[in-house]
């Protein structure tokens, strides 16, 4: 199996202070990849290059054997690469049905034009309204998201970044906020509503990430620990002492 | 949204069938104030397309309307026998012309960077047609003659008030729906969306740098064609249509008339010119009156005289005018 | 040769100019993210102050202190009483009501002064020329550099050297810490909001004696500020200085060699930066 993302050696400072030193992994293609690492480690940090919001200083990235190391984030868009955000960064003077679709119509091309209205267009209407279904914000769909609980927020986030239908999809601290049994069903959809995708997420609860991932990369200081099997980090002395060791186990 | 979009229709219909009829119940004066009301209108409709829906305040948009403006004037002088399409044709394209140029250069930018710059590049723009006085004018001006309207055989007298105004409610009126359209297209959207959160836009593979430039590109023709009606109706132009000053109408007519609804500043011009006739036969120094009028809005009125509209319905309903909804650039009340 | 050293400090003495200016609109961008549209209509206040103080005592002295001082108070009441009444709004209403406050000026000006150039006689030694170098050289021109760079350096040693200036600077980073360490931010604001004024109003006195005194003098002055703030960088004081120099010296020279292009020279030079570096040449990236 190919692989989807290959980072190779990212370096990234801001202004000599060092946040990313040498990060280095690799993502197969439709795996559930999750990064995980104490605060401050460098993980979204990390979001933010592969998404094309920041250049690293140095290093390569390739997505599905392709250099995107120097793409801007709407071109990364295009590629297939599609992001959350750890606080809710939606539209959030309209209506759910509109912050998705904004995604939907750029995946069908329907971005720039000067004619054309999204409202006529009943596939992207079809396929925005099928999303929102699918992550439980049916009844709230003409509703403006300032008036959304702050759990139907999180759902419009992930929902955003699944519209334009990517191929890897990076989710930053999706359930950021929830209690226990939130984070829970939270993990559920997520689970099921990217099924087919690779995946990468950033989480802090180890059991969810135990149970969600194939693959688990350890960030620690800007480097990445340990990259493997959920077994393999969960009895990897290193990972103890650097991570778990502090409160989980 | 339904109820909205047919109640735009509503107005539309209304403002074509009052702009029909009104000639019969004016003297020719008012007509030709009607007239310079419609092609302003479409100015400031252009310009609020920046200032309301895509949140970017310039202060250059006098650079399209004396553009289109010249370039109507100009033609007119230098083609000889150049039929009127093609004369509004040059306008527009001259207009386009100048919104990419200026606008590949100023795309990175906006808010105060953008102000900023926007009100140098007008002013560039002014100098050059002061010191280009061969093409120009200069300081004296060009005048110049209305062409007629010739459709095959058939030749349309443009020379009368009246004739010219229904060539204006037509051509400009129909320019002022377009806009209106396009605040439903995907490009209209995309403005909208871009203002409400770029960063987001960006990771939804939308280019926001393009789309600024294009929305800048588009209104910038707009504000050119209406400026080639301003020549075209007072047969004659100055610097002063691509001063600073000119902006400075421009936003005053959009603020007036509120910045969160589409027809806002359409109400807004209407004010303007009129209140504007008022005051400077009764004072020569009229500018500060609505200078003081438009600072006075800004404090304690930022959503002009369609705010005030549009809280009557709320007091007849017993509803605060101050809900979310009423906040009108958001999605569904933007009529 | 002579003549290359009279233009080089013509091009200084507005450079000076051009500095004091900006540097207050700077400042003020700077510390408040606030681009002040009315600062070129306060400086064109102060060149008014002073010319009807100096036509009306024959003194040009006293409108140093006087004028900048009127405009202190002038900015304070705006920055208290308009402002901070638009602050909620944003940064767009914020701009469109100095915007607004310098159209009302402007006309203002035109209503009590005319709308037509006024000249501002000075006497004693100010009015003299001396030689320099092999030239003569009126002092006024050289007493402009003098006073750009006396506010220059004060300006460098407050904002750097003294506890205000942390203050200050620390205010921009973050307004509520500094406001939880018992600072009251509010007053800061104003009071850097009525030093910007002041500064204008003493680059308007200063002004008003080497150019024409006329309504339009605010426009024209705001445009080439707005310039030296392109080229050098936002809300930079370093870049205002040596922004300041350039324009200068390219006015300067640019009509000495170009006479026809020279309006278009700074343009040009704008347009370069803004292909080449929009953040300016000294400015942060954005």
């Amino acid at each position: 199996m190919t692989d989807c993302l290959e980072i190779i050696d990212v370096y990234k400072d801001y202004s000599g202070l060092a946040v990313l030193s040498g990060v280095q992994f690799t993502v197969k293609r439709k795996e559930r990849h999750a990064v995980i690492g104490p605060n401050g480690a460098g993980k979204t940090t990390l979001f933010n290059i592969i998404s094309g919001k920041f250049r690293a200083s140095s290093g390569t990235i390739r997505f599905k054997g392709q250099d995107i190391s120097r793409k801007s984030a709407y071109a990364l868009n295009r590629l297939g690469i599609s992001r959350s955000f750890q606080i809710t960064n939606v539209f959030q003077e309209l209506s759910v049905f509109e912050n998705i679709r904004s995604g939907v119509r750029s995946r069908y091309g329907l971005r720039y034009h000067f004619l054309r209205k999204p409202d006529s267009n009943a596939r992207i209407n079809e396929r925005t309204a099928a999303i929102a279904e699918n992550l439980g914000l049916k009844d709230v769909l003409h509703v403006p998201v300032s008036a959304l609980s702050y759990g139907q927020q999180r759902a419009l986030e992930i929902g955003i970044a699944l519209s334009t239908d990517p191929d890897l999809i990076l989710l930053d601290e999706p359930t950021a906020g929830m209690t226990r049994e939130e984070t829970v069903q939270a993990i559920e959809t997520i689970d099921r509503v990217t099924a087919g995708l690779t995946l990468i997420i950033i989480e802090h609860d180890m059991d969810v990430v135990f149970s969600l991932a194939d693959t688990i990369s350890v960030l620690h200081y800007g480097k990445i620990l340990i990259s493997g099997a959920p077994d393999i980090i969960r009895s990897d002395q290193r990972v103890k002492d650097a991570y778990l060791g502090e409160d989980h186990l | 949204m339904i109820f909205q979009k047919k109640a735009s229709h509503f107005v539309i219909a209304v403002l074509f069938l009052v702009g029909g009829l009104a000639p019969f119940a004016l003297r020719q004066y008012q007509v030709a104030m009607l007239t310079e009301i419609i092609f302003f209108a479409l100015y400031a409709v252009s310009y609020n397309l920046l200032l309301g829906y895509a949140g970017l305040l310039s202060f250059g948009h006098a650079m399209f309307f004396g553009t289109g403006a010249f370039t109507a004037a100009v033609a007119l002088v230098c083609i000889p026998g150049i039929s009127i399409w093609s004369d509004i044709f040059l306008a527009v394209l001259m207009a386009i012309l100048v919104g990419l140029v200026v606008g590949s250069l100023l795309l990175r930018t906006k808010g105060a960077y953008f102000a900023l710059l926007t009100l140098a590049f007008n002013s560039l723009f002014y100098v050059v047609a002061t010191k280009w006085s061969s093409v120009t004018g200069g300081d004296d001006g060009l005048s110049i003659t209305r062409p007629n309207i010739s459709i095959g055989s058939i030749t349309i007298q443009l020379a009368g008030i009246t004739s010219f105004y229904y060539f204006t409610l037509v051509i400009i009126g129909m320019a002022i729906v377009f806009c209106w359209y396009f605040t439903h297209t995907a490009m209209g959207r995309t403005v909208l969306l871009i203002r409400e959160n770029e960063e987001r836009m960006n990771f939804l593979g939308y280019n926001t740098h393009i789309s600024r430039l294009l929305l800048f590109v588009f209104t910038g023709a707009a504000a050119g064609l209406a400026g080639a009606f301003y020549s075209l109706h007072f047969q004659f132009v100055s610097i002063s249509a691509i001063s600073v000053d000119m902006t400075t109408t421009v936003l005053l007519m959009a603020f007036v008339g509120g910045t969160g609804t589409f027809w806002g500043p359409i109400l807004g011009t209407f004010v303007y010119i009129i209140v504007q006739s008022y005051l400077s036969d009764l004072t020569d120094h009229w500018p500060l009156f609505m200078g003081l009028i438009f600072v006075f809005m800004v404090l304690v009125m930022p959503g002009g005289l369609s705010q005030i509209i549009q809280k009557i319905p709320g007091v007849f309903s017993g509803k605060s005018g101050d809900e979310p909804g009423d906040r009108v650039v958001t999605e569904e009340t933007i009529l | 040769m002579n003549e290359i050293f009279v233009f080089s400090l013509h091009g200084l003495a507005y450079a000076g100019l051009l500095f004091l200016v900006s540097a207050g609109l700077t400042l003020v961008f700077g510390m408040m993210n606030v681009l002040n549209f009315a600062h070129a209509a306060m400086y064109m206040l102060g060149a008014y102050f002073s010319y009807t103080q100096v036509t009306t005592t024959g003194l040009f002295w006293p409108s140093v202190i006087f004028c900048p001082l009127l405009l202190f108070i002038l900015g304070a009441l705006v920055e208290r009483f308009l402002l901070r009444r638009v602050h909620i709004h944003g940064h767009l209403h914020e701009l469109l009501l100095t915007f607004g406050l310098a159209y009302i000026i402007t006309e203002l000006v035109k209503w009590i002064w005319g709308n037509y150039p006024l000249a501002v006689n000075i006497t004693g030694f100010l009015s003299k020329s001396i030689h320099l170098f092999g030239i003569i050289y009126p002092v006024y021109r050289l007493f402009v550099i003098f006073c750009a760079i006396m506010v220059g350096v004060a300006m460098a040693l407050i904002l750097y050297k003294t506890r205000m200036g942390i203050v200050l600077r620390a205010s921009v980073n973050d307004g509520e810490m500094v406001d939880a360490l018992g600072i009251n931010v509010p007053l800061v604001m104003m009071g850097v909001f009525a030093f910007g004024s002041a500064l204008s109003g003493f680059a308007g006195v200063i002004a008003g004696p080497l150019l024409s005194t006329y309504p339009g003098m605010a426009h024209e002055i705001l445009v080439d500020a707005f310039v030296v703030i392109v080229v050098g960088g936002f809300g930079s004081l370093g870049g205002a200085v040596a922004a300041s120099l350039l324009i200068g010296e390219l006015q300067s020279f640019g009509v000495l060699l170009f006479p026809k292009l020279s309006l278009a020279l700074v343009y040009l030079l704008m347009a370069g930066v803004l292909i080449v570096k929009p953040s300016g040449l000294f400015g942060a990236k954005q």
